[in-house]
């Protein structure tokens, strides 16, 4: 009777979830793949075209920079990620003076929309009216002032930090979470058997996250895959495509040069490739666990 | 963990200090000035005319507060209506995301059907798969409902792209709680449907309250579909609107008003979080690792 009568809402409970889901989500996704298959004209007829997206888009140089600055702009932004994120957490775990002041800072700019954090960082790049250059002038750093997104050198890591700083909090949060989960008596008998802090956090308290840092590392490859909206505000893929990523290309070529199957093919390409690198980092990241 | 373990007491003594305290003193203060200093940059010439903006040093102080500023990018660059589509969309999207996943996620938790984890991986492939691959064919259907530039599109595409992760979290924080409570119920009486609204829908309590600030911030932050599906400047979410603010204050020369549309932005935002910053940070964690 029970059973009878729960499974008579499993339908009426699950349907508007899957309307919503097959609409927007599946559906358009599988209609991708159509899209990357065929020819669109001007005019919005399109014709099956077989492969010859794909053909296109493996010979092509702009494609192919767009992939390795995609890539850059993930290690890049991961090694300014990271480090300074497991500083932070660590320091945070120490229930230091002002920790809940150092939270609100380090996590406030998650809040903020993109959009406002890159036009903010368009003015704080910016070589004369910004902040940055009149900053390190003022100190006598003069040799360090660039042009920071104007220079083909600069851009690229200029972007990368504006996003690690937008998103860093999230990621210190999550490592916070793992610090504070580390066994506390196996720390206490380091400190016991007299191993300093440094060394504690090296041989200790490191070794025994790496199943987040795996977690992590994976996600921040994820998010990074599909970075766009830093990039199209910020530099728009300039100065001389240098930071062209496979988002900004994708846009432009669907929505300035109308080639739909064009950049649908290059968003089935990026799905694969996304999908094969997590595989692969999660096989490679993961060792035998460590026990404790 | 309870808000009462995370609001500590003034009584609860603090870490006694450590030589090498001192590096973390030194890494938070050098962050918090260098973030800070840039909202007070921001502030300053928000303050400031377009001329003096140009003309003086940027860490000069403005000469006058200039409060008209801020009266220009609400009225007249429209700041106060990209405001309102803001509010409009991420509410709605997020209250219809986490309504329609927490109904479809008792089912997959709670009732064993045959196709239970078939319709679960279903929903997990949004996490997967990179939401913003679809947007060519997304675009094309939005346009045959001829929802494109509209604000009920736009909530719609966003309340989907929440659904993954708030089943996943809803699903994984139903599976904790005791079985006993629906037989108990059935027992007394109760229907299924109204177990669910009676008896779990109380319980998920914190897994909701996840769920929703995990959505509404990436709803409140959206850019890619906002640029993609939105044309009509009466439409625009925040983010798309200040960007074309921005473009236009590249072109032309009205940098102040920009700047004080970003102030008016960013301060709101901030005394919320302020407010509510161990429900957002506590929030964050549930549905990230313990899901």
């Amino acid at each position: 009777m029970h059973k009878l009568a729960q499974r008579r809402i499993v339908i009426p409970f699950l349907l508007p979830a899957l309307a919503l889901l097959g609409v927007f989500f599946v559906y358009p996704l599988v209609r991708t793949v159509g899209i990357s298959l065929s020819e669109f004209s001007r005019t919005g007829r399109s014709t099956f075209a077989g492969l010859a997206n794909y053909q296109q888009l493996f010979g092509d140089p702009a494609y192919y920079n767009a992939l390795q600055n995609t890539f850059m702009l993930t290690f890049v932004g991961g090694c300014m990620l990271f480090p300074p994120a497991i500083a932070i957490a660590w320091g945070l775990s120490q229930r230091l003076h002002g920790e809940r002041f150092f939270r609100f800072i380090v996590f406030a700019p998650i809040v903020l929309s993109v959009a406002v954090v890159s036009l903010l960082w368009k003015f704080l790049y910016h070589p004369t009216l910004g902040l940055i250059n009149p900053a390190l002038k003022g100190v006598g750093l003069d040799v360090l002032a660039r042009t920071w997104l104007g220079d083909p050198a600069t851009a690229l890591p200029a972007v990368a930090f504006t996003s690690v700083w937008h998103g860093i909090g999230i990621w210190v949060v999550l490592l916070c979470a793992g610090f504070e989960r580390l066994p506390k008596d196996v720390l206490e008998a380091g400190r016991i058997d007299g191993a300093g802090e440094w060394r504690l956090f090296w041989t200790v308290m490191l070794p025994m996250m790496r199943d987040l840092f795996r977690v992590l590392i994976v996600l921040w490859i994820v998010q990074s895959m599909q970075a766009f909206a830093f990039v199209f505000i910020m530099t728009d893929g300039g100065p001389f495509k240098s930071t062209e990523i496979v988002g900004t290309l994708m846009y432009r070529a669907a929505f300035d040069h109308i080639e739909f199957g064009y950049a649908a093919a290059m968003g089935v390409v990026l799905i694969v490739l996304m999908l094969v690198i997590a595989q692969v980092l999660n096989k490679v990241l993961k060792r035998d666990d460590v026990q404790y | 963990m309870t808000t009462s373990s995370t609001r500590r007491t003034k009584r609860e003594a603090r870490a006694p200090f450590r030589r090498y305290h001192l590096f973390f003193y030194l890494l938070l203060g050098s962050i918090a000035f260098s973030t800070i200093s840039a909202f007070v940059w921001v502030f300053n010439a928000s303050m400031k005319s377009n001329r003096e903006f140009i003309g003086t040093p940027p860490w000069s102080a403005a000469d006058t507060w200039r409060w008209e500023n801020y009266a220009n990018a609400w009225n007249n660059a429209n700041v106060g209506a990209f405001f309102g589509n803001s509010i409009l969309v991420s509410v709605t999207a997020t209250v219809l995301g986490v309504a329609l996943s927490a109904f479809a996620a008792y089912p997959i938790a709670r009732i064993p059907f045959r196709v239970n984890n078939l319709v679960l991986s279903l929903f997990l492939a949004g996490l997967m798969v990179p939401w913003m691959v679809t947007f060519i064919p997304l675009y094309l259907t939005l346009q045959e409902l001829g929802l494109l530039d509209s604000r009920t599109g736009l909530i719609l595409v966003y309340a989907t792209y929440n659904l993954p992760l708030n089943v996943f979290v809803l699903v994984g924080f139903m599976k904790t709680l005791p079985y006993e409570l629906e037989e108990a119920a059935a027992v007394d009486g109760a229907g299924p449907t109204r177990t669910f609204v009676q008896i779990i829908l109380p319980l998920l309590g914190p897994a909701l309250a996840s769920v929703s600030i995990i959505s509404f911030l990436n709803n409140w932050n959206e850019f890619f579909y906002a640029l993609v599906f939105i044309h009509s400047p009466e439409y625009m979410t925040l983010p798309l609107g200040l960007f074309q603010l921005g473009q236009s204050a590249d072109y032309g020369t009205n940098w102040v008003t920009l700047f004080a549309g970003m102030m008016v932005t960013v301060v709101p935002v901030l005394i919320v979080f302020a407010l509510l910053q161990d429900h957002v940070t506590k929030g964050l964690t549930t549905g990230a690792l313990k899901g």
